[in-house]
């Protein structure tokens, strides 16, 4: 089901994710947004994001607080955002406070009951804002990442 | 989860910006080298090439030994290892997220599980 993008979009350093899920948009909307159903889900395999500590005020300008909790050690992760864009059903964009990282979630209703999530993150520090940067070579990390791949492997 | 911290990641990637410098990393990932071996497939002074080792050096992607006359530089592969994983592991955060967003949409429309499952 999951269709793994390596599509370079033009903006420099900039992961894309994409998978397509069997429901309609306005429900997988709904999860990124509802905190009840981020608890079921936002935290990556073998990590909890409890709903008591999860805070979505999804409007531009609005906080996007979660913290992550290590199942194996109870370590935490807490990452705090603020919506730059909220758009229901179509289109979500948060900032990072901490990194700078921009994440941008797109909604596209491939059916009434298909819908194609995809996920653009933008790692935006200094590094991927210079000119050369820019010029082509790391305009898509996963590009980056294959290329570091093959020097790490040696 | 990305447990390195944004600066020594911030350097890599910023070293790692500039075509030249990755092409001495490139260079230094076959073998160590000398200032003036590695300057010799560039138009490019040897003052030129130093600034550039520099850069990469601060960001811990090179090192140089300070004793040896001709101070060969050495690629640290970790420091690569870092960058790498920074995006490794935010693919494998997605992946695993979405494969549980698959899970809860699943259980949130339960009047669909049965047509699929049934082959439909």
């Amino acid at each position: 089901m999951a269709e793994r993008g390596g599509a370079a979009t033009g903006h420099p350093g900039e992961l894309h994710f994409s998978r397509v899920f069997e429901a309609p948009r306005e429900l997988v909307f709904a999860c990124m947004t509802d905190p009840e159903d981020l608890a079921r889900f936002w935290g990556p395999a073998g990590v909890s994001a409890p709903r008591d500590r999860i805070t979505v005020d999804a409007r531009p300008g609005g906080v996007f607080e979660t913290v992550m909790v290590n199942d194996a050690d109870g370590s935490e992760y807490p990452t705090r955002a603020v919506y730059d864009e909220v758009r229901a059903p179509e289109l979500l964009v948060w900032t990072e406070s901490h990194s700078g990282m921009r994440v941008r979630s797109e909604f596209v209703a491939l059916g009434p009951q298909r819908t194609e999530v995809r996920i653009y993150q933008t790692y935006v520090p200094k590094a991927f804002l210079a000119p050369e940067a820019q010029a082509g070579f790391l305009s898509s990390l996963d590009r980056f990442a294959a290329y570091l791949g093959g020097l790490v492997a040696r | 989860m990305t447990t390195q911290t944004a600066d020594p990641l911030d350097a890599a990637f910023a070293a790692l910006a500039d075509p030249t410098r990755r092409a001495i990393v490139s260079r230094l990932a076959r073998g160590d080298a000398t200032v003036t071996e590695l300057a010799a497939p560039f138009a490019m002074s040897l003052p030129g090439i130093s600034k550039h080792l520099k850069v990469l050096e601060r960001s811990g992607l090179i090192s140089r030994r300070r004793d040896a006359q001709f101070r060969p530089c050495h690629l640290e592969a970790t420091a690569l290892d870092g960058a790498l994983d920074w995006i490794t592991t935010n693919r494998r955060v997605w992946d695993e997220r979405f494969d549980k967003l698959d899970v809860l949409l699943a259980d949130l429309q339960p009047a669909r599980k049965r047509p699929r499952r049934a082959g439909g």
